[in-house]
């Protein structure tokens, strides 16, 4: 008898029936569920502690401006971050990227310079570098990938040199869930003398992260899929480079003072942060950050665990094509695959009748999935809620729609 | 709001600030604004040989940053310009800690501390010393 995950009962969603199968959410890629504490820190800001921050001495100003300031020291410490002043909260990892490629890169980069990517990044980390590159006159250009689906790091290497600003990487592939070694990654870019920006979207919430271990110069994450809510999201930055980069946004809460022509910024992390921000979004990330804080390493382990299981099952799946690396040791709970023949949509809508939510489509990876040579996969995505019985049925599920659209 | 924030000590340096206005020829002037409410002062001052002998504020704004001005120039004139910098990082330090008491420098300062009940007007009281601080280093706290 598989065992249900000990957190599974702090996710009230999880208690829904669909299809008459309790729900197997295997989505998590896409955005996680959210557990009862986050849940209780959006409604209790908004019927407790509702105000705007900054700019009010009233009592709730003071509390609702307290706690967007303590969610920001509790994001600090969850990233070992060495001040909050270094954590800018953005609507999500987009966000925080564009922020850096616009503020930070565009200002300095020149005709000639390059960038750095992989082939397997999300649209978000490859889309605002385009933009980039395109108005300065600089170039694009990638490391590519093993027929393992690992980063290859030689063509990595050999593409470093004296003419790379920037190197952009994600940390955990969103399609083959591979853990690319980033601190070594790092290690390589500075010593070519580039600036490296890590997009953790899909690490955050399934490995410690550490920003002064990694060494990464910037770093963004989405509340979203570390089982916070939607619309906030975190830009750590060194503060150097922090200090270097230029607003995007103009308006309220990010000036020291306006005259008719100009004005002057106000100090970071407040300089990026124009407008009123997700106040709520905030103080319930931050409850996110504090409920992953003693189960993250347990959790880690119980999804190395569920990755081994997976791997394992999707192989005896006949005709299974799964993308990504064998090793589970090399790689996250997200898994690509298809069933030959067959189209992921339609894998997808089968599996949906047994409860089971998947993912199907290029995954925002157009140029990855051009690699792999598909224009779309099938995606199984695991979070610390997820167990052995749900890969189970997965497996089951995906034998099944073989027969049934093969016919 | 609470009335404490509001003694007679407080309100006594609002309505009579020590060194108002601004030097005619200072060595080193700086100004500072508070972004959350358009409040703004200038600090000018004259440093000779290492020691603050003259310092004024010109200060637009409200009662505890007119208050915490006037109560600055009285805890930094006539100091060196190392006992200056001391002084505005302490009182920086006082205020940013709810446990914390002040240095006997600062003494004369202490009904301010009662900001720790009311953080969202710290940066109030703050302003002259920063002023003070770009004075004295220019570019510190941007």
């Amino acid at each position: 008898m598989p065992a249900p995950s000990p957190y599974r009962g702090d996710f009230p969603i999880l208690e829904r029936r669909i299809q008459g199968y309790p729900l197997a959410y295997l989505d998590n890629a896409a955005t996680t569920q959210k557990p009862r504490a986050v849940i209780n820190a959006l409604s209790s800001y908004y019927e407790r502690h509702n105000a705007n921050v900054h700019r009010g001495v009233h009592t709730l100003a003071e509390e609702a401006s307290a706690l967007y300031e303590e969610a920001r020291a509790t994001l600090a410490r969850f990233l070992g971050a060495p001040s909050p002043r270094q954590i800018i909260f953005t609507r999500g990892t987009t966000d925080a990227l564009n922020l850096v490629a616009a503020g930070w890169a565009r200002p300095r980069l020149k005709p000639g310079d390059e960038i750095l990517v992989t082939r397997m990044e999300h649209h978000s980390n490859l889309v605002p570098w385009q933009m980039a590159a395109r108005e300065r006159g600089a170039t694009l250009r990638f490391a590519g990938i093993t027929a393992e689906g690992t980063l290859d790091r030689e063509s990595f290497a050999s593409q470093l040199s004296g003419r790379t600003r920037i190197v952009a990487i994600s940390h955990v592939s969103n399609v083959l869930g591979t853990i690319n070694p980033a601190r070594e990654l790092i290690a390589l870019a500075h010593a070519a003398g580039a600036r490296v920006v890590l997009d953790a979207a899909q690490s955050a919430g399934h490995l410690r992260l550490d920003v002064r271990d990694l060494d990464c110069d910037f770093l963004a994450l989405s509340g979203h899929k570390m089982y916070g809510p939607t619309g906030i999201g975190v830009l750590y930055g060194k503060a150097d480079c922090l200090e270097e980069m230029q607003p995007v946004q103009g308006g309220g809460g990010m000036i020291e003072w306006v005259e008719e022509q100009e004005a002057a910024w106000a100090p970071i992390p407040a300089r990026f942060e124009a407008g009123t921000p997700n106040i709520a979004g905030a103080h319930a990330l931050a409850a996110a950050a504090e409920y992953l804080r003693p189960r993250l390493e347990p959790a880690q382990q119980w999804e190395a665990g569920l990755t081994a299981y997976a791997l394992e099952r999707l192989a005896a799946v006949p005709a299974l094509q799964l993308y990504g690396p064998r090793d589970p040791a090399r790689r996250a709970g997200v898994f690509s695959f298809n069933l030959p023949g067959l189209h992921p949509h339609d894998v997808a809508e089968v599996l949906d009748g047994y409860g089971l939510a998947l993912r199907a489509g290029h995954h925002c990876c157009q140029v990855l999935m051009r690699s792999l040579g598909v224009t779309a996969t099938l995606r199984a995505s695991l979070a610390l809620y997820s167990d052995s019985g749900e890969l189970d049925r997965l497996a089951e599920g995906l034998s099944t729609a073989r027969k049934a659209l093969s016919a | 709001m609470s009335v404490e924030l509001y003694r007679a000590a407080v309100l006594e340096h609002s309505r009579n600030p020590r060194n108002a206005g601004t030097l005619d020829s200072p060595s080193h002037r700086a100004r500072a604004a508070n972004p959350l409410c358009g409040d703004e002062l200038e600090v000018t001052l004259l440093l000779a040989g290492g020691r603050v002998t003259a310092i004024r504020a010109a200060v637009r704004g409200c009662i505890i940053a007119q208050a915490g001005a006037s109560l600055m120039t009285t805890a930094i004139e006539g100091a060196t310009e190392a006992e200056a910098r001391v002084r505005a990082r302490d009182f920086r330090a006082a205020l940013e800690d709810p446990h914390a008491t002040l240095p006997p420098s600062l003494e004369p300062l202490t009904p301010l501390l009662e900001l720790h009940q009311h953080p969202s007007r710290i940066g109030c009281a703050l302003l002259s010393w920063l002023a003070l601080e770009r004075a004295l280093d220019p570019g510190a706290g941007t």
